[in-house]
């Protein structure tokens, strides 16, 4: 299902012009993490695709629906959007009963709806706290079983708001897997993020953000080497580029894989 | 970001210490519901109060406060007792059961008038006065710093709740969660958007408790203001002047001089 | 400054100690960082040090926690306060509530404590300055974003000058231009003197500026030690603690046997410039 913008514009009540023109088009099933200083506009460009913002100039299209004239629990059938403080959705007894929300709602009954939750608790760990009331748990575990949530509602695209801010080490990772597993689901991802090294790692395409506008829009490897635009952007490349850079490499290693496979290739050091 | 009526202005009303506004008003509630001569509250309405909000600006606002809040009880007021006042004896005019006296519109006019300096008299304290100045001058004047956080921190709190209920409101809509439809689904839905709301609130009220205390707020030291409001002594002497007139115009009321 | 020998802690009504022994000293002008898993007893481990527990939360309390050597439960909480100061985790909870400006917000705590005013003018100044949120002075405090509120909540503890800061996430809200300052300011206060414990999960920032990094697992600290030997520690993930990207690029390179076995780890960009280019394993 894809996702277009067209030249969007959006000014605040104020007065203030969040989005100065942005045109974008992210296909079905991509991986796009959207970084940038707070006030660059990120959240006002994503609260776009489930109708939470409407342009002031120009539209939106998730797949053939423009936002304009549709409800936020409309859209919210073809985009899930994981918000960044889980307590402001967390309201049920139970994790499970929390996370059986979403697919309720949107008519998933019985079986399906039994079934849209236990593979949301087990893609987020959550399988053995499925019965406990959300407010015994961590922060990070509350993060994922808002994560879990809108994953139960199987919609094609997932949108995720700092989704690793905050949490410790065991829930960063558990974020990453679950981006790769919704990609090979063929869904879309979008994430606001701002830790580079997880951007790097888990999303084939990066754009930049500064003061409502796009600044860069490319594969991690391509994005992170333009020093102006990150600069201008107040964005710091991820820590294994740097390092690349700092040894002189041609090639841009998005992971520690990718790092080790070139160091390999390189061949024994000249002593 | 307050539920207030403050309108940020430079006036003669406005620069007022907010304590001599605050027993100004007073004194005039006092003092129209104790004289019980009905010319005395038009009197205060048409000499101190309107000029009041003329000079601040805040004329257009309070007019447009007024028909809002105080002609709908004016006129139920005319209505009911200029239509069914059981003492009148002058009749003006007659519809069935109904008879506009003359003596149940005079009534009407001592009350209406005495309601309508009471609400406009607040009204131009509200929309004159800063409510932080106000908190502030009620310290300085020996109001427990405690009670004035409690009467400041309410003010913004409920904004902030609404703020946050906000986003609740979304966060759930994002999940499907629909506002229209038969009261059966309506009903479900103040699950989720209220929960959030009540549990956030008694998370945030002991984590406060916590932040309040570590910003010294239970510090036996004495409590010094940030902010000062200026209390020239004509204002002061003003202050003692209009509580000494509303005292005596109740004791004179006790003693029948307005009957 | 901050001493804590052997505080076990449960929460009331409950038997289960979540802190089980846990040992940790603060010098003056020193940074510590606490790292762990999210729900490990950080937080009830920072209100512990701030005097908070057991005064205002209750529950059951032992062992000795010093604060230049004399025990903070001995204190009355208003003299607690004066020792350590205690940024709490959520900002929006941090904010008094009571002022209808984010200068006089600051100023809250000082006139709690009776400063004059002169003083608090020129502390208020100060630290709005040191934090750059001098433009947000005349603003109300619940008209700011979370970021901005995040600076505002530390700025109004940070005025109140005590002797011992702990800092529960203070960055939580900040992008990396925005933690890097608080960091910044950090160091600034620890040149002058003051002892700050920091939890965190921002590892790099931590390896930068911290003095000592402490691994609270299981109710204890069960490592401490300088930045680069804790980061570059085999155990970290089982702690649920992150390192740097450097660290694990070094070691799945040594793993690879593409550098030398014995050669320490790195943590930052230096010093994993410096690892690659001279820790090369010949082929």
């Amino acid at each position: 299902m894809e996702i277009r913008f067209d030249q969007v514009r959006y000014s605040y009540p104020s007065g203030v012009e969040a989005l100065q023109g942005i045109s974008l088009t992210i296909a079905s099933g991509e991986r796009l993490a959207i970084v940038g200083q707070n006030g660059a506009g990120k959240t006002t460009l994503v609260r776009h695709l489930n109708g939470i913002f409407r342009p002031s100039h120009g539209s939106v299209h998730i797949g053939d629906w423009a936002t304009e004239g549709r409800q936020i629990a409309d859209l919210s059938e073809r985009v899930g959007y994981v918000f960044q403080n889980p307590d402001e959705q967390l309201f049920a007894r139970t994790v499970r009963e929390d996370v059986a929300f979403g697919p309720k709602n949107l008519g998933l009954e019985g079986a399906d709806q039994e079934s849209a939750v236990a593979e949301a608790l087990a893609l987020t760990g959550l399988t053995d706290h499925a019965d406990v009331h959300p407010h015994h748990l961590s922060l990070s575990e509350r993060k994922r079983v808002a994560i879990a949530a809108v994953l139960a509602m199987r919609t094609p695209i997932v949108v995720l708001d700092e989704p690793t801010t905050g949490q410790d080490e065991f829930g960063v990772r558990m974020v990453a897997e679950i981006t790769q597993s919704l990609a090979r689901d063929g869904r879309t991802v979008i994430a606001i993020t701002h830790d580079m090294d997880f951007c790097a790692e888990n999303f084939e395409r990066v754009v930049v953000m500064a003061q409502g506008q796009i600044r860069a829009d490319g594969t991690p490897a391509d994005v992170f080497t333009r020093s102006d635009d990150l600069e201008r952007a107040a964005v710091e490349p991820p820590q294994l580029m740097r390092l690349a850079h700092e040894l002189r490499w041609q090639k841009m290693p998005v992971n520690v894989e990718g790092f080790v496979a070139t160091l390999a290739s390189q061949g024994p050091a000249t002593s | 970001m307050t539920t207030t009526l403050y309108e940020d202005r430079e006036s003669a009303v406005h620069r007022l210490n907010p304590v001599t506004k605050l027993v100004a008003m007073l004194s005039i509630i006092i003092i129209v519901f104790a004289v019980q001569i009905w010319w005395v509250a038009l009197g205060i309405v048409v000499f101190v109060v309107v000029p009041a909000a003329v000079v601040s600006g805040t004329g257009g606002r309070l007019l447009s406060l007024s028909l809002k809040l105080l002609l709908p009880i004016l006129i139920v007021l005319v209505l009911l007792q200029g239509l069914f006042f059981p003492e009148g004896t002058t009749v003006l005019a007659e519809f069935g059961p109904a008879r506009v006296t003359v003596e149940g519109l005079m009534f009407a006019l001592g009350i209406g008038s005495r309601i309508a300096a009471l609400v406009l008299c607040s009204l131009v304290l509200l929309l004159t006065t800063n409510p932080a100045l106000l908190m502030t001058s009620l310290t300085q004047k020996g109001m427990s710093p405690k009670m004035s956080y409690v009467i400041s921190s309410t003010l913004q709190i409920i904004p902030a709740f609404q703020t946050r209920a906000q986003s609740i409101l979304l966060a759930q809509q994002a999940r499907g969660l629909r506002l229209k439809g038969n009261p059966l689904r309506r009903a479900a839905a103040i699950l989720p958007l209220v929960s959030p709301l009540v549990l956030g609130m008694f998370t945030d009220v002991e984590e406060r408790s916590t932040a309040m205390e570590a910003r010294g707020f239970s510090s036996p030291a004495t409590h010094t203001s940030f902010v000062v409001v200026e209390d020239p002594l004509g204002q002061k002497i003003a202050r003692w002047v209009l509580a000494t007139v509303a005292l005596a115009s109740v004791v004179l009321s006790l003693l029948g001089v307005f009957a | 400054m901050i001493e804590l020998r052997d505080v076990a802690y449960a929460y009331p009504d409950t038997d289960h100690y979540v802190l089980d022994g846990v040992d940790l000293s603060v010098t003056r002008g020193e940074v510590v960082g606490v790292v762990g898993a999210s729900g490990v007893g950080k937080t009830t481990l920072a209100k512990i040090i701030a005097g908070f527990i057991p005064n205002v939360e209750g529950g059951t309390l032992a062992g000795s926690i010093a604060v230049d050597d004399v025990q903070i439960s001995s204190l009355p909480l208003a003299e607690a306060v004066a020792q350590v100061g205690l940024v709490i985790q959520n900002p929006f909870n941090q904010i008094s509530g009571a002022k209808f400006s984010v200068r006089e917000e600051i100023a809250f705590g000082l006139e709690n404590t009776g400063v004059p005013r002169d003083q608090m003018i020129s502390r208020v100044a100060d630290v709005a300055q040191l934090l750059r949120i001098d433009h947000l002075l005349d603003r109300s405090p619940y008209a700011l974003s979370g970021g901005q509120m995040q600076l505002v909540a530390i700025a109004s503890v940070i005025v109140m000058g005590t002797p011992v800061l702990v800092m529960d996430e203070p960055t939580s809200q900040l992008d990396p231009g925005g933690s890097r300052m608080v960091f910044d300011v950090i160091s600034a206060l620890t040149d002058a003197g003051t002892s700050v414990l920091i939890f965190e999960h921002k590892v790099e920032l931590l390896r930068e500026h911290a003095d000592r990094i402490a691994v609270l697992a299981e109710g204890r600290i069960v490592y401490e030690d300088e930045p680069r030997t804790v980061l570059t520690d085999d155990r970290l993930e089982s702690w649920s603690v992150g390192s740097t990207r450097y660290t694990r690029a070094a070691r799945a390179a040594r793993d690879a046997g593409l550098t030398a076995l014995d050669a320490a780890l790195p943590v930052s960009l230096s010093d994993s410039t410096e690892y690659f280019t001279t820790q090369r394993a010949g082929r």
